[in-house]
């Protein structure tokens, strides 16, 4: 697993010098993750989450918010970093990525956070765990926050729901 | 308000409530009531802690007895209550037993398709995974 405390390796090639990008921050994994802040609408509290049968481990659930099902997705069951306990007090951004509206839970919601684009940087080579998903990594003033491609991330879970064979389960 | 559509069957597994369409369920008894050959314990749904309620459903050339912890009661529910599955999930989940959700209270409750369930549950033990 990348560490967001560990150095950085080469500079990413992300656009003009002294632009900066928008990212929206989660604390998850023990660490700050952030991504694309359009895809994100709002940060709910999670209220009691159903059960579904069937499910794969990463989708948690699903709960109602404003008359609306949305289904919750653990980016650390997805990684198998165990998973993220679901209290009163959790928090979750609902993300829109392409056709799939989900509400990615967190331990903590950071918010909106800038970064330089001369300041991101090419993410480690490692390929497992949740380096998988990385775009970038960056440093600002709260420290290292690696930055996770989204729509990839979701996109990979549901591939992965997909049971060997493409039968059904 | 909507019209009502359909009585629905609310019964729980394990610490979960489903709910399930009256029009597929052929009567509810207790698991003594039933052969030990017919009865169906570990499904999608999970294992139930109790086994003592079941519920009786038609199935193609014989009747199949789902065993619950409880039979919680009957409901008539209106087209609005009743739900597809949100996208993702439905992308993810690849049985045919979950039709869909049932908002009760303000709480999503699976619907289930109690035929599709014992199917695919006949189907997984001849084919173990």
């Amino acid at each position: 697993m990348w560490d967001p405390k560990a150095g950085f390796g080469q500079r990413m090639d992300v656009g003009p010098r002294g632009q900066e990008a928008w990212f929206f921050c989660l604390r998850i994994l023990g660490g700050r993750y952030a991504f694309e802040a359009a895809l994100v609408t709002e940060v709910v509290r999670l209220g009691p989450l159903t059960r579904l049968p069937a499910a794969p481990p990463f989708l948690t659930g699903v709960f109602t918010h404003r008359g609306e099902v949305l289904p919750v997705l653990d980016v650390s069951q997805l990684v198998g970093q165990g998973s993220i306990p679901v209290r009163p007090s959790t928090r979750a951004a609902i993300v829109h990525c392409g056709p799939w509206k989900v509400a990615v839970v967190s331990e903590a919601v950071e918010g909106l956070i800038t970064v330089p684009r001369r300041a991101l940087e090419a993410p480690p080579a490692e390929s497992s765990g949740v380096a998988e998903f990385l775009s970038g990594v960056a440093q600002d003033r709260l420290g290292a926050v690696a930055i996770l491609d989204m729509p990839r991330l979701v996109e990979a879970a549901r591939a992965r729901a997909v049971p060997a064979g493409g039968a059904a389960a | 308000m909507s019209d009502p559509i359909s009585e629905i069957l609310l019964f729980q597994v394990g610490a979960h409530v489903f709910a399930a369409p009256v029009r597929d369920v052929v009567r509810i008894g207790t698991v003594r009531d039933s052969a030990a050959e017919e009865l169906v314990l570990d499904t999608a749904l999970g294992t139930p802690f109790s086994r003592q309620r079941c519920i009786v459903v038609a199935s193609p050339g014989s009747e199949r007895t789902l065993v619950v912890d409880q039979v919680v009661g009957f409901r008539t529910v209106g087209e609005n209550d009743v739900q597809p599955l949100p996208a993702f999930a439905a992308a993810c989940i690849h049985s045919g037993a979950l039709a869909g959700l049932v908002v009760l209270d303000d709480i999503p409750t699976p619907f289930i398709d109690l035929p599709t369930l014992l199917r695919e549950h006949a189907a997984r033990r001849v084919t173990p995974q």
